[in-house]
């Protein structure tokens, strides 16, 4: 073997040798079962899956949210002498920005001027002049999508996924990647829920029956609510008179409590949303809030009715969930509610002082328990508390209780968010793609293999030889790269075999066409591999071109096409151009070769 | 094995046909486009989800269980949304449009609905009766399509660039004509079939554009090396002979190909399906358009010049 080609075995070697070894991890993890992987010891596995070729969501199962955090709710949280005109300026504001791809606070500014609104006036701790407050309020709201990625950190972690993803997308969206979660429902719930934790007083039963009584005045006074469920898209609509809208007609009595029938809320909700009645809560602080779950009850005509409850109670929290410390999942031991799951929760000291002083000062009275809006409970407090321990009830399960204990114990979200894209992919679904992809793409490729064999003979064995290491080599990259193959991916993956064995076929015709000329066989080969060498070049580098921009630009799946895309080429050219013509050069620098076996 | 060599057919002799044939099918493409394009959630917004029943449904019984979805006390009647199966006839996909006012979890609480109807036919676990479920909202689907066009322009503009400075900026325009030709007509047939168009399929348009550039090359550098030699005169004849020097490679690789994409058109499974299907006929448009519009245009262009 002469020097130069020696050169190039070794260069060939190493760059195979490469490919082999970054696929090792992979090819490992592959095949190990559970049972092994359990032997294993934390850090191996670790390494094991941080070096693999990652399977997307669309194949593994799993989901994937995209999360988009409210930060008109965030300017509302952070505005203070709020009034009319700042209400209808975010009202606009918020509906702008749902229907509006533009970047929020651009939107935010050219409002503010718009509608002559004097940011200082609401916005006095942030600034003095309109660019001041602005700058400092997306200051704050990256603050808070930085507090709420590590929130949903923390509670994926609680709630025990392997390597979740989760990142920021702009500046207003978090996207979070769970691979092989099971309960979609129950990690979407997890993800999306505030956690806002409020301890609040129930009104007593005198001022509830009063403010009943105004209700309904006021709500036979306005039709507006007519006009407002025409624009709700879809609800039953039933054309009802006035006097089945009032609110109390609406109102059972379950025991104690006032309850709706669940089919009545959006009845419910339309009167709550009243102009005039809202005026009139907030005037007397208060407010209407649901229990968490309906319970079924049997009516006077014997038929089974799903009722909530509903409670009066100040607008304002006595003490909310900042103070909480810890909160465990219990079975509860005495009581109504005994060998049914409850969420014991523990307060700092700061916190348990002022629970003390909250349930001396109103003993006798009932204090609701509410997460996100919705009342768990409403027990009356006997006694003072001290030690600040208190319990939340009424939970379907024990599932649903740990859930809470996460959420509560890793903070409540600064801001609520929203679910704006979302795809779960069942395992089962995502395992069969897997599967036939992968049957289907080994058949095809034993087809091809099969194909050029039979077409150039010897040549053909080579050809085959080159695809194969193609698509190691490439896999072998996108383990180094540690990329994550999706479906678009394989489809980038066959789309290199295509061109894999283009570039074979290419260079195959030339050398046979060069032979036709009558020349001999190193020439041909030389003249063949030089001529086809521009064509491939140049094809390859197009497709390269968009394989390059659609990574730039390109969203999820795209990405991942063209990832593998531009690899590929990359790959393909280096084995079609340097290995195979690495194989011709040494057999026929062996033998003196008369025919060759194209 | 050697019988694609020394083939002298006349293609360009057919160019007036080949062009007559482009122009019906792009014109039919367009209606169709215009028609109605089955538009996937992913652009333009909306929840869609699969089921998977332990035995046999029909769709009505599906479409009946979806007249009366109660999510947080706000009703629906979704009877009137697409339902089709999915691979088998237990199997289902429900594609539902974006509402104004959609309640949180909105997709689950759909799932919820039906399972409760239908408990009797769904499987006893919840989780394996959802096979996937996907909500883009509205303002999503907008930036998803908007990146997606933006980024197939933006390579088309660069690719054009790039051919202008390798060849000349008449093979540019020829090669980027067979591409919108290529996406044009496939979208078409696709729009046929009545599969609808995701962020994945996408992705094999894209493999297209890949595919039919790569044969486009191919054909066009061969036609610049022959120009050398004869340089525009006689051009048919030239570009006839570059055709048929190339075509032992085109039709090589152009049945390799699609011995792969038909195996994963059978084999494939039910998602790759779709994705298979435009793929095989991208490839067959991208051949013939390599030798009708990307050479057929400069035939034409360099016959009008001289």
């Amino acid at each position: 073997m002469n020097n130069g080609l020696r050169t190039r075995l070794l260069l060939i070697l190493f760059i195979f040798g490469l490919g082999v070894y970054s696929l090792f991890p992979t090819m490992r993890y592959q095949f190990l079962s559970d049972e092994k992987k359990s032997l294993l010891s934390k850090n191996e596995v670790e390494y094991l899956e941080e070096n693999t070729i990652k399977q997307g969501l669309d194949l593994k199962g799993g989901i994937y949210i995209v999360l988009e955090v409210d930060l008109p709710q965030l300017i509302n949280n952070l505005a203070s002498n709020k009034d009319k005109k700042f209400e209808i300026f975010l009202d606009d504001l918020s509906n702008q920005y749902s229907n509006n791809t533009g970047d929020f606070f651009t939107l935010f500014e050219k409002n503010a001027i718009d509608k002559d609104l004097k940011l200082p006036r609401y916005f006095i701790n942030y600034g003095k002049t309109k660019d001041q407050i602005t700058e400092q309020l997306k200051l704050e709201a990256d603050d808070a999508i930085n507090r709420i990625i590590e929130i949903i950190q923390n509670r994926v972690d609680q709630f025990g996924v392997s390597e979740p993803t989760i990142q920021k997308q702009g500046s207003d969206r978090v996207i979070v990647e769970l691979a092989g979660i099971q309960d979609s429902e129950r990690a979407r719930s997890l993800l999306q829920s505030t956690a806002l934790l409020e301890l609040m007083i129930v009104k007593n039963v005198e001022s509830t029956n009063t403010i009943i009584r105004q209700i309904d005045n006021l709500a036979n006074t306005s039709n507006s609510i007519e006009d407002k469920k025409t624009d709700v898209e879809n609800l039953f609509s039933t054309d009802e008179g006035a006097n089945d809208l009032q609110f109390s007609s609406l109102l059972i009595g379950v025991g104690n409590d006032i309850g709706i029938e669940k089919n009545n809320l959006d009845k419910l909700n339309a009167i709550l949303e009243q102009e005039s009645i809202k005026q009139l809560l907030d005037a007397t602080n208060g407010q209407f809030l649901l229990s968490n779950s309906a319970k079924t009850f049997i009516n006077d005509f014997g038929d089974e009715e799903e009722i909530y409850i509903v409670y009066h109670l100040n607008k304002n929290a006595e003490l909310t969930g900042g103070v909480i410390e810890n909160a465990q999942v219990r079975i509860a031991q005495s009581g109504v509610t005994a060998g049914q799951p409850i969420v014991q929760m523990e307060m700092s000291s700061a916190g348990s002082r002022e629970w003390a002083r909250i349930t001396g000062a109103n003993i006798q009275k009932r204090i609701a328990i509410v997460l996100d809006k919705k009342v768990h409970m409403a027990p009356v407090i006997n006694s003072q508390i001290f030690g600040g321990a208190t319990v939340i009830e009424g939970l379907d399960s024990v599932n649903e209780a740990e859930d809470i204990a996460i959420v509560l114990r890793a903070g409540a979200l600064p801001v609520p968010v929203t679910i704006v894209e979302e795809r779960t992919v069942g395992a089962s679904l995502g395992a069969d793609s897997v599967n036939q992809g992968t049957y289907s793409m080994i058949i095809g490729l034993l087809l091809v293999i099969l194909f050029i064999v039979l077409y150039y003979r010897m040549s053909g064995f080579i050809a085959s030889f080159s695809v194969i290491w193609t698509l190691i080599l490439l896999l072998g990259v996108l383990a180094l790269l540690q990329a994550t193959l999706t479906l678009p991916g394989i489809a980038g993956l066959i789309l290199t075999v295509g061109m894999s064995v283009d570039a074979n076929v290419i260079i195959f015709e030339r050398i046979k066409e060069e032979l036709r000329k009558g020349k001999a066989i190193r020439s041909a080969i030389d003249a063949g591999y030089q001529r086809a060498i521009t064509t491939i070049v140049d094809a390859n580098l197009t497709t390269g071109i968009a394989a390059a921009v659609l990574y730039q630009y390109g969203s999820g799946p795209i990405k991942g096409f063209a990832t593998v895309l531009f690899w590929g080429i990359i790959v393909s050219m280096f084995t079609a151009i340097i290995v195979t013509r690495f194989v011709f050069d040494f057999i026929t620098s062996r033998r003196n070769i008369e025919k060759l076996s194209i | 094995m050697d019988f694609l060599s020394n083939t002298k057919i006349n293609f360009m002799a057919l160019k007036k046909a080949g062009f007559t044939l482009s122009s019906a099918l792009a014109i039919g493409s367009i209606l169709m486009l215009m028609l109605g394009i089955n538009l996937g959630i992913d652009f333009k917004g909306g929840t869609m989800v699969g089921l998977s029943f332990s035995e046999d449904v029909t769709i009505q019984e599906v479409r009946s269980s979806l007249e009366n979805i109660t999510i947080d006390g706000n009703e629906f009647d979704l009877s009137g949304e697409e339902v089709k199966y999915f691979g088998s006839n237990s199997d289902v996909m429900i594609k539902i449009k974006s509402f104004e006012n959609e309640p949180k979890n909105f997709g689950q609480g759909v799932i919820n609905n039906i399972y409760e109807i239908m408990k009797n036919k769904a499987p006893e676990d919840k989780n394996e009766f959802v096979l996937s479920l996907g909500t883009v909202s509205p303002k999503v689907g907008t930036e998803l399509s908007g990146k997606a066009l933006w980024s197939i322009v933006s390579a088309l503009v660069l690719i054009l660039f790039y051919i202008s400075i390798r060849f000349e900026f008449r093979f540019a325009i020829g090669a980027i004509l067979a591409l919108v030709h290529d996406i044009l007509i496939t979208l078409g047939i696709f729009s046929l079939t009545g599969y609808e168009i995701t962020l994945s399929t996408i992705a094999a348009f894209l493999t297209i554009v890949g595919y039919s550039l790569n044969d486009t090359i191919v054909i066009l550098d061969r036609i610049r090396e022959n120009m050398k030699s004869s340089g525009t005169v006689m051009f048919e004849n030239t570009i006839n002979k570059s055709i048929n020097q190339s075509l032992g490679r085109t039709l090589i690789t152009s049945l390799t190909t699609l011995l792969v994409i038909i195996v994963l058109l059978i084999y494939g499974g039910e998602i790759i399906r779709p994705f298979a299907f435009t793929m095989m006929v991208g490839v067959i448009i991208g051949t013939y358009s390599s030798i009708y519009i990307a050479s057929g245009f400069l035939a034409s262009i360099y016959k009008s010049s001289n």
